[in-house]
């Protein structure tokens, strides 16, 4: 079985000549992350499918370095790596898209995959899933749950992924409750724990009781929240063991699968730069199990929700959707193209706070 | 009206939650620079704190162990400098940038296996005030009586003017500079475990994010007076609760503008400061830093 299956990876690799592909056996896949690797959150996410890339393609080796910022650093970390035998690099800040293009001109028999972004190059592709979905089950669970109807977000930066979670979450809680509204605090930074958790009280002492977010890892929030007896929906990671009473559900990134199928795709010649987009139905997302708070008949809905998510007979982002002043962005039942998606600037009707 | 309740609810308490690893720190720095010396590795300090801290109240289920670890953990890691900056005489700006780095890189790699434990950390008193928070008021009138009334205090100043007076009048030096750079190393230590055990409850790499450099910038606002430590954190507390509690009662300030307001705040009150001070030369800078920045 073998030869043949050697024999046609060389074929492959021939017919596939002028792609930038390596056709040897096992791939070494060199992992760059923003932040800590063990942040129980955004970075932790990543690793985890590295692992899940190691476990299930045999042979593979793989490097990864943490804590590389956005900027020109992230060049030679990724040259030293290449250097290294590196043929594949997974580049998963969203910051590091133009240092990968550049480097992708220089190393043509590299394979780059970046983590979101709108940019290709010849040998430069993305990967990102959409969590909107997830979170808009979570805002529907947190908008039911809510005594209040005030609901809020503490996010680092507002950047079009963080937008879109704010409005997924709120769009999903007024679907339980039209009249919930949701309160954003920025905290200027992925990872500051000191004022996520004073974020969290400030939102508390504003009558605030469900809290949804999108900052590094959702730790200090979640543990934070159950210290000040209210509730909340994490990100990237499910952090209910760290929090039980307080952690709602959540949208977990599950990244393993894509990048096994991209490293295959690579190794045998068939991959094709392109913007590699997973969501709630292949499984990229999850939605974390329920905290026992979250009573029987809101579980049901929420999952009916997603029954029709997944059978395509609910679209999140379908008009009509109207923007924070009332007036209408997109009218009744039009989806909203992928290019208006990834680029969100606008909050919709019941967000309360500034995008800028 | 609203708005103003969101605003107004809990500032106090959540500006002196916000005040309190600062101002442990901030207490511990100021007697350091009393001694005459500047450690810029309280960053590292702290960071080691909060790993210990956090470490030792997962494993012990007590605070309190917690926040002696922290303290401990500090202390050690301030040993480092000591001995670099007595000992050896080596420059005491690229002694605290290496313990800061040491203390980064020992916090990461310690810290790892503490990523995911739950601690069970104080339950707030009435009115949300914590033990952390009255233990660092506490220390105020310790340290600032203990500098400025005291035989002790009267010697540790007169080694940060001059050591060389100091050494005529029968004091040895070194023993005050490193008690300084130890007892800053207890104070940012505890700090360090303030934020990981009490305030967030978190255990994260580099979680203090530039707060242990904050407050040596503090120092100079606080015109190295304990007492003055007091306000000084508290004006960086209310600015940083300020800057998250307009969010939450939705004002239309950009809150990029916003998360600029403790460092404006601070910077307002040091240059006036400044300007009322200027015919003391130093502003009330030991005279020992004073040569150390000249050199």
């Amino acid at each position: 079985m073998k030869l043949p299956h050697r024999l046609a990876r060389l074929l492959a690799a021939a017919a596939f000549a002028v792609a930038p592909t390596v056709a040897s056996a096992a791939s070494t896949l060199g992992y760059i992350y923003v932040g800590p690797e063990k942040d129980y959150g955004y970075n932790t996410s990543m690793d985890l499918g590295r692992q899940f890339v190691e476990k299930t393609l045999a042979g593979t080796k793989t490097l990864h370095v943490e804590n590389i910022p956005e900027t020109a650093e992230v060049e030679k970390v990724m040259e030293r790596m290449i250097r290294s035998g590196a043929n594949i690099v997974f580049a998963t800040s969203y910051g590091y898209l133009d240092y990968a293009i550049a480097l992708g001109k220089k190393y043509p028999k590299v394979a780059f995959l970046h983590a979101g972004g709108l940019k290709l190059g010849d040998n430069v592709g993305t990967y990102w899933a959409n969590s909107d979905d997830a979170m808009y089950l979570a805002g529907m669970t947190a908008g039911a749950v809510s005594k209040s109807g005030k609901l809020g977000f503490i996010a680092a930066f507002p950047i079009p992924q963080v937008v879109r979670s704010i409005n997924a979450f709120t769009l999903g809680a007024q679907a339980t409750n039209p009249k919930a509204t949701t309160t954003v605090i920025w905290t200027g930074g992925w990872l500051q724990p000191a004022k996520e958790a004073e974020a969290t009280n400030s939102l508390v002492d504003a009558g605030v009781d469900v809290i949804g977010e999108q900052v590094d890892s959702p730790m200090t929030i979640a543990q934070t929240a159950e210290k000040r007896g209210i509730y909340m929906v994490g990100k990237d990671v499910d952090v209910s063991k760290l929090a039980p009473k307080a952690v709602l559900t959540g949208a977990s990134w599950n990244w393993g699968p894509t990048m096994v199928k991209l490293v295959r795709e690579i190794e045998a010649g068939t991959w094709k730069p392109s913007h590699v987009r997973g969501d709630l139905k292949d499984g990229t997302v999850v939605l974390d199990p329920f905290g026992a708070v979250v009573p029987e008949a809101v579980r049901k809905s929420v999952l009916a929700r997603k029954g029709d998510i997944l059978a395509d007979r609910f679209v999140v982002w379908s008009g009509p959707i109207a923007g924070q002043d009332g007036k209408e962005v997109l009218p009744a039942g039009t989806p909203m193209p992928m290019e208006q998606l990834e680029s969100m600037q606008f909050f919709v009707k019941g967000v309360i706070g500034t995008v800028k | 009206m609203a708005a103003a309740d969101a605003l107004l609810t809990g500032l106090p308490v959540s500006t002196l939650r916000g005040a309190t690893p600062l101002l442990f720190v901030l207490l511990g720095e100021c007697l350091t620079q009393r001694a005459g010396r500047i450690n810029l590795g309280v960053e590292g300090q702290m960071l080691v704190g909060a790993a210990a801290g956090y470490g030792v109240t997962a494993l012990s289920g007590s605070p309190a162990l917690g926040l002696a670890a922290g303290a401990a953990a500090g202390a050690l890691l301030s040993t480092v400098f000591a001995v670099l900056t007595v000992a050896v005489d080596a420059d005491p700006f690229a002694s605290g940038l290496a313990v800061w780095m040491l203390g980064f890189g020992v916090s990461a790699f310690a810290g790892t296996a503490l990523v995911g434990l739950r601690i069970d950390g104080w339950m707030p008193w009435a009115g949300g005030i914590t033990p952390t928070i009255a233990l660092a008021l506490a220390l105020v009138p310790v340290c600032g009586f203990g500098l400025l009334h005291t035989r002790t205090g009267l010697r540790w100043r007169a080694v940060g003017e001059s050591p060389e007076h100091a050494r005529a009048a029968g004091v040895t030096p070194w023993h005050y500079i490193v008690a300084g750079v130890l007892v800053g190393g207890v104070l940012s230590g505890l700090g360090g475990a303030a934020l990981s055990v009490d305030y967030t409850r978190t255990w994260a790499e580099g979680m203090t994010a530039g707060r242990g450099l904050v407050a040596v910038g503090l120092v100079i606002v606080a015109r190295w007076n304990p007492w003055l430590a007091l306000p000084a954190a508290l004006l960086f507390g209310l600015a940083e609760a300020l800057s998250l509690r307009l969010q939450a009662a939705d004002s239309a300030v950009s809150a990029h503008l916003l998360h600029t307001l403790p460092y404006l705040a601070s910077l307002g009150v040091f240059a006036i400061t400044c300007a009322r001070l200027r015919r003391r030369p130093g502003g009330g800078a030991p005279a020992a830093l004073g040569a150390l920045l000249a050199r």
